[in-house]
């Protein structure tokens, strides 16, 4: 038995419209397992709160009920600077917008987790251009994001997810804003990291034929999981 | 992390500039005002250490109210031989050394006629040259400090007016002889013939047989004589700093609204430059930048426009107080950078900036970084 990475039990989470008095609830009592090295596809309409479950899986929302296990350890006891540390250590983000940091190169950006962790400039620049590298962007080492394709954004972003060595990469919409082809190549990518260094990846998606390329999809409907299957013959599969 | 804030600065070259340029005028308001005080401050105390804390300057009594004109056109009135010669006699006084002040006309300088054989009294017989040497009692000369023969263009063997007569220069003393620059000293003999005050003192400079009997010659004086002011250095310093309190009050107010002004706008700055930087705060946040970093990232941005600007403020204010000595304190060295004023204002103006951006820094470090890098 494998160990859990991500442990979600009755999760509630409530968001209130300024003022109005509405309270919608993105999740509603959600319970679920992740465990490391798992490749997790989570699917839903938009809105039906599977963003909102990812972020509450990486530290980067809290619920309002019910608790989330990261690596064993519970998150509703952690202040705010040690969830920032399970971020930086732990969790890889890539984001459909790819969030870089504008002004900052290609390598700058990718060495930015690294430095938030104390590492000084020269070697996180150094590890950086080596993930760069492994992304296939060897050649884009001091473009800055406004210089690159969707497509490498999101190689730069991905690299920055893995320069810290996380855990898990945590990946909402990562494919949204991409043509088909770059797409792929991104989904291929993070498929690869799941097979050859064992990283544990969930994707949120609303793109039903990338969910089937994980080996389990959590379909997510009106804040609620409202199915968790299993897909045996997915040829990257161990 | 530095670069950062710097490349935020950056990318604003024209915001940062008007906010460093405000935090500049404050810091150049502070330090040219400043500039009087701590000259003064430090005239006053040069002065003390140079003539020894246990002399009375007695003159006669005047009331600043009656006083009219610009300070140069301040006569004193004589005190008459008789009187000299009577307080002489005083118990415990061991001598007195008449003298012939005169305001300079054109420059913020002060004649003295004295007996050159007693200059020790005030410390004035230590006084380096430059050039030349003391007129002895007997000469028609005068020696003078070092500004004075810069501002009326004068050297040794030139002549300067006096009461319409012309007085040969002696001596020029070294450059920085602290209040000795804005000195002219000529033999008592011939400050009478100039002035035309036989027999007569503008001031009397009373030395104690010991420094516990300053205070009873003082009241002694004031006793007897209702028209005659008698100064000790320990009334000299009060009244000093009354003049530096007074003057610091004028600095304080004006640098401090001008420093309030200053500090607004790079609230404002901050302000915004964290309501543009949202996502970028939010990416930050998002990839586990802990509060601290997110606060010291604000606040960096600020610190560099801060010492910036107040740097580039005392380097300006150097120019103003020169300006300032020349123009309007007539060539001397009145206004004066202590290196205590020029490090004072620098941390005002870093820590001031601190304290103000505190507000911006606390929006950043609240930023919630799911809804920043959602919305921008």
């Amino acid at each position: 038995m494998k160990e859990i990475l991500f442990r979600l039990e009755n999760v509630w989470k409530t968001y209130k419209m300024m003022g109005k008095g509405i309270e919608t609830h993105a999740l509603r009592g959600v319970s679920v397992d992740v465990k490391k090295g798992e490749y997790v596809a989570i699917i839903g309409p938009s809105g039906s709160g599977k963003s909102t479950l990812m972020h509450v899986m990486g530290c980067l929302d809290t619920p309002n009920k019910g608790n989330v296990y990261v690596d064993g350890k519970e998150t509703s006891v952690l202040s705010e600077d040690d969830l920032a540390k399970i971020r930086r250590r732990k969790i890889g983000f890539v984001f459909q917008s790819y969030n870089l940091i504008q002004g900052l190169t290609a390598a700058e950006n990718v060495a930015l987790p690294m430095r938030l962790d104390g590492v000084g400039k020269k070697e996180a620049i150094k590890r950086a251009e080596r993930y760069l590298l492994r992304v296939g962007l060897e050649h884009r080492l001091t473009h800055k994001p406004n210089q690159m394709s969707g497509g490498e954004q999101q190689r730069v972003a991905i690299a920055r997810s893995l320069i810290n060595d996380p855990e898990a990469i945590l990946g909402d919409e990562p494919t949204g804003n991409l043509d088909t082809k770059s797409g792929l190549s991104v989904i291929k990518l993070l498929e690869e990291l799941h097979v050859k260094e064992k990283k544990t990846v969930v994707i949120v998606t609303h793109d039903s034929r990338l969910a089937a390329r994980a080996d389990r999809e959590i379909h997510i409907k009106d804040g609620n999981i409202d199915q968790d299957r299993t897909n045996h013959n997915n040829s990257h599969s161990h | 992390m530095l670069d950062l804030a710097v490349k935020d600065l950056k990318e604003h070259k024209v915001r940062t500039v008007l906010t460093t340029l405000g935090v500049i005028i404050a810091i150049t308001a502070i330090v040219s005002l400043g500039s009087i005080s701590a000259g003064i401050n430090d005239m006053v105390s040069e002065g003390i250490s140079m003539v020894g804390s246990d002399i009375i300057f007695v003159m006669k009594s005047f009331d600043m109210s009656e006083m009219s004109g610009p300070p140069t056109s301040m006569q004193l009135e004589s005190i008459k031989e008789d009187e000299i010669q009577e307080i002489s006699g005083i118990f415990g006084v061991k001598r007195v050394v008449p003298i012939i002040s005169k305001m300079m006309g054109g420059f913020f300088g002060e004649i003295d006629g004295i007996d050159m054989n007693e200059l020790d009294i005030w410390g004035a017989s230590d006084i380096q040259f430059k050039e030349g040497y003391w007129p002895d009692n007997d000469d028609e000369g005068i020696a003078i400090g070092y500004p004075i023969s810069q501002f009326f263009d004068v050297g040794i063997g030139d002549y300067i007016v006096l009461n319409k007569k012309d007085v040969e220069v002696y001596g020029i003393f070294e450059e920085s002889s602290g209040a000795y620059d804005m000195a002219a000293i000529l033999p008592y003999s011939y400050a009478e013939d100039i002035y035309d005050m036989e027999g007569e003192a503008t001031m009397l400079v009373v030395e104690p047989e010991d420094i516990s009997m300053v205070e009873d010659i003082k009241n002694a004086i004031e006793e007897d004589y209702d028209d005659l002011d008698a100064m000790t250095m320990a009334d000299a310093m009060a009244m000093a700093q009354e003049m530096t309190a007074t003057l610091n009050i004028m600095t304080f107010g004006i640098g401090g609204v001008a420093s309030l002004v200053a500090a607004i706008g790079i609230i404002i700055t901050m302000y915004t430059s964290v309501l543009e930087r949202r996502r970028e705060i939010g990416i930050l946040k998002a990839v586990g930048a802990v509060r601290w970093v997110v606060l010291k990232q604000i606040l960096e941005e600020s610190i560099i426009m801060s010492l910036f600007g107040s740097l580039v403020g005392v380097g300006i204010s150097f120019f103003f107080v020169d300006m300032l000595n020349n123009v309007l304190l007539g060539g001397s060295n009145l206004a004066l950078i202590t290196p205590a004023l020029a490090i004072g204002a620098v941390s005002y103006g870093v820590i001031i900036t601190v304290i103000f951006s505190l507000y911006p820094a606390w929006i950043a470090v609240k930023t919630d970084p799911i809804d920043a890098i959602r919305n921008g």
